[in-house]
């Protein structure tokens, strides 16, 4: 047998196990081989339940003492002015802010015990969706990029989606590890839109003046006008632009394709379930292209970190008014369209099939700012995990008495991209292959 | 004799309960909106034939919006606001001023106190990065109170319409917000979470004689005297949803004016003292609506 890891791996029912890895056949990489075994082989293939993953991305660094690592003991300085209220899940509370989560905790995972190593925006989303920090050396992939590559184009709708408004980023810049990386621009994310009406926008068409969806209706002019704008670009993009722009075509000239776009064949209850704002329908989109089995869609929460900021989409970065935006918009939102999401992947019967994550890039200061509220704090956040393998209705990991610090084995976004990749199907051997997440180990105490 | 007990214990139980939290049989409620979008902030100006409010005009700004009630289509409230959010409006009672909330940039906040014949406008403004919040006016128009955290704690300040004499009104620990001012003008009402969480209080207006006025276990936020000064409309989270409240302005008798299953939250009353105006959450889509309070 080995073992190795030195932190009690706990669950808030307050049984302990001690989180190490134990095998009974060697493990190669931990002796330098590379190579894993026929064991780590099998296992994989059990584990590779995803058809699609469901990432929610929590832009921006959400308060998880203020959210679902309550700290209702700790001093006045820490503990925020909300009061928790019991989940279904034994010994986990939620503050009150979370109520429809809260009453559907079977349905899901939270583990407290996340940690990162960057503390600033783009740097740590490079790292919360990489796993790796944006050094001078290439970018490495993004989650959903590796699964794209893996899986490949499914008939019209490109592997990787982005719902949102554009690339994460804050004022200075976006992140670097929004899209392929080391794997090529081929397996960058494509993005679509969707606003708090359910319309979609394919912001890859704005290229094309007067080009919209609704106006394509004559395939001979699409493909006059394509030419005659390929031409105008530099060689060196032509080859990106023009995967784009396939994948841009396919979307609109292939009915199948254009369908998962109609937010109009919903259900009026369904629709309202998720509720009339943008994140809440961006979640319902979201669903239509697990459904049209997509491999892999982030929804982001916001273009911007920012919280409040001129021409800013109200990211979770609450430096200022964090209590306040909190109780009457963020959690509200989120509180609803994640809810409605677990609800209707769970009355459809995609869960099984379906890994759905959300998680920002780090949490926020437990000690309350000299502004009344909150700033970073990567050293200790949240996540949470459901569907597809994940044991549901646990609580995983713990945080000290001011959540300030994981007290059981810290959780890093490597963790969870290699997680992902492997409940995907993309086991050791695979991602040894295809060079990615090297050194990543799995969230065992998710499975 | 035994079942006249008996009953005499059931009716005794059943009143005693109804006597804790009651649901009022309010009227049905009356929509004035019917957009659907993200909403907060309403207050009733030109003697409760208008009503102001805020929302979320794009993903990425917050708009104030004026409506009449006999002919509800919105209009933005001023013609200039460019890409600034603006929020949390409150008018003076004798209809010079309006103060709101105005983003300034990023992680930054002020309170404007505009003169709105002339459009003066007087900044209030602290050092550093932060926003202020929850502007009230005073019944005699003179003073202005809102909510600010300098060293960590969010206290009540107070400063004239013009900008001077500003000055911090109390030292509770926790976090203070939503003050509003009995019409006598004599004490604020206001939240404040050193209990564990947000409860409800009242004070002199110099911060002395402080009275709590709730205690349970979830937050109590948001309220509002009667313009009779005799109750005070809140929002309360006691019963696991969102919902609108109304206590005596002593603290008792609490009665529940909302029970839909989402989210009512911002009550405001009109002048007559016998409605209030709050934004309700139904399928989804936020919208204002009146009720009647018995």
């Amino acid at each position: 047998m080995l073992e190795f890891g030195q932190f009690k791996a706990n669950t808030c029912s307050g049984v302990g196990r001690r989180g190490f890895l134990k095998t009974a056949a060697s493990i190669p990489v931990a002796l330098g081989a590379g190579i894993p075994t026929l064991a780590e082989a099998e296992e994989a293939r059990r584990r590779a339940k995803a058809k699609s993953v469901l990432l929610l991305w929590l832009w921006g660094g959400p308060s998880h003492i203020d959210m679902v690592d309550p700290k209702p003991d700790a001093p006045m300085e820490y503990r925020g002015p909300f009061g928790t209220i019991p989940t279904k899940t034994t010994g986990m509370r939620f503050t009150e802010l979370l109520p429809r989560l809260a009453s559907r905790s079977d349905k899901f995972s939270v583990i407290r015990s996340m940690r990162t190593s960057n503390g600033g925006h783009p740097g740590a989303g490079t790292v919360g969706l990489t796993g790796y920090e944006e050094n001078a050396g290439p970018v490495q992939p993004n989650f959903g990029s590796i699964i794209a590559k893996h899986r490949g184009q499914h008939d019209a709708l490109p592997p990787f989606f982005y719902v949102g408004q554009g690339i994460p980023r804050d004022l200075p810049r976006r992140i670097e590890g929004y899209g392929g990386g080391t794997l090529g621009k081929a397996y960058d994310p494509f993005l679509v839109s969707c606003s708090e009406q359910g319309q979609v926008g394919i912001p890859t068409l704005k290229m094309l003046p007067g080009m919209t969806p609704d106006r394509i209706t004559d395939r001979k002019h699409l493909l006059t006008q394509l030419d005659q704008t390929q031409k105008q670009l530099e060689t060196a993009r032509i080859h990106d632009w023009k995967r784009s722009y396939q994948a841009a075509y396919g979307l609109l000239t292939k009915p199948g394709a254009r369908q998962a776009f109609d937010l109009t064949q919903e259900s009026e209850s369904t629709r309202d379930a998720y509720g009339q704002t943008t994140f809440g329908q961006s979640c319902l989109l979201a669903r239509r292209l697990v459904e049209a089995e997509v491999p892999y869609v982030q929804v982001n929460w916001s273009e911007y970190v920012e919280t409040f900021t001129p021409n800013g989409d109200f990211g979770w970065d609450t430096h200022i008014y964090n209590f306040e935006l909190l109780q009457d918009r963020h959690c509200p939102i989120f509180d609803r369209a994640f809810s409605a999401l677990l609800d209707d992947l769970g009355d459809r019967g995609l869960m099984d099939d379906t890994l759905v994550i959300a998680m920002g890039e780090f949490g926020r200061t437990p000690r309350i700012s000299n502004r009344a509220a909150r700033e970073h704090w990567q050293h200790c956040y949240f996540s949470i995990w459901a569907g597809a393998g994940v044991q549901p209705g646990r609580c995983i990991g713990q945080s000290d008495a001011k959540a300030e610090h994981p007290v059981t084995r810290p959780i890093t976004p490597l963790m969870a991209g290699t997680t992902i990749s492997e409940l995907c199907g993309i086991g050791a051997r695979e991602r040894a292959e295809m060079k990615v997440l090297d050194g990543g180990s799995l969230i065992h105490e998710l499975l | 004799m035994t079942l006249l007990i008996l009953r005499s214990i059931l009716v005794f139980t059943l009143l005693s309960t109804a006597t804790l939290t009651t649901s009022l049989l309010a009227s049905e409620p009356v929509r004035l909106t019917d957009d659907g979008s993200l909403k907060r902030d309403p207050r009733f100006v030109n003697e409760g034939k208008e009503l102001v409010y805020c929302y979320d005009e794009a993903p990425d700004l917050i708009r104030m919006m004026r409506i009449r009630l006999d002919e509800p289509t919105p209009k933005p409230m001023f013609d200039n606001s460019g890409d600034k959010h603006q929020l949390e409006p409150f008018f003076s009672p004798d209809g010079r001023y309006i103060v709101f909330t105005e983003c300034t940039g990023n992680l930054s906040a002020r309170l404007v106190i505009r003169e709105q014949q002339s459009k003066k406008d007087a900044y209030i403004t602290h050092s550093g990065r932060g926003g202020t919040r929850s502007p009230c006016f005073s019944p005699t128009s003179d003073l202005v109170v809102y909510a600010f955290a300098e060293t960590g704690p969010q206290h009540l300040w107070s400063v004239k319409p013009d900008g001077t004499d500003k000055k911090q009104i109390n030292e509770t620990q926790g976090i203070s917000n939503w003050p509003t001012f009995t019409p006598d003008g004599k004490r604020l009402v206001y939240s404040n979470s050193r209990e564990n969480n947000y409860e409800i209080y009242s004070m002199n207006v110099d911060g002395s004689d402080e009275k709590r006025l709730t205690n349970n276990n979830l937050m109590d936020i948001r309220p509002t005297v009667s313009p009779n000064g005799s109750r005070i409309a809140f929002t309360s989270t006691r019963d696991g949803n969102y919902d609108i409240y109304v206590m005596n302005i002593d603290g008792s008798a609490t009665q529940r004016i909302t029970t839909s299953e989402e989210r009512d939250d911002y009550p405001t009353w009109h002048p007559d003292g016998k409605r209030l105006v709050y934004v309700g959450e139904r399928a989804g889509k936020f919208d204002l609506y009146m009720v009647e309070v018995p």
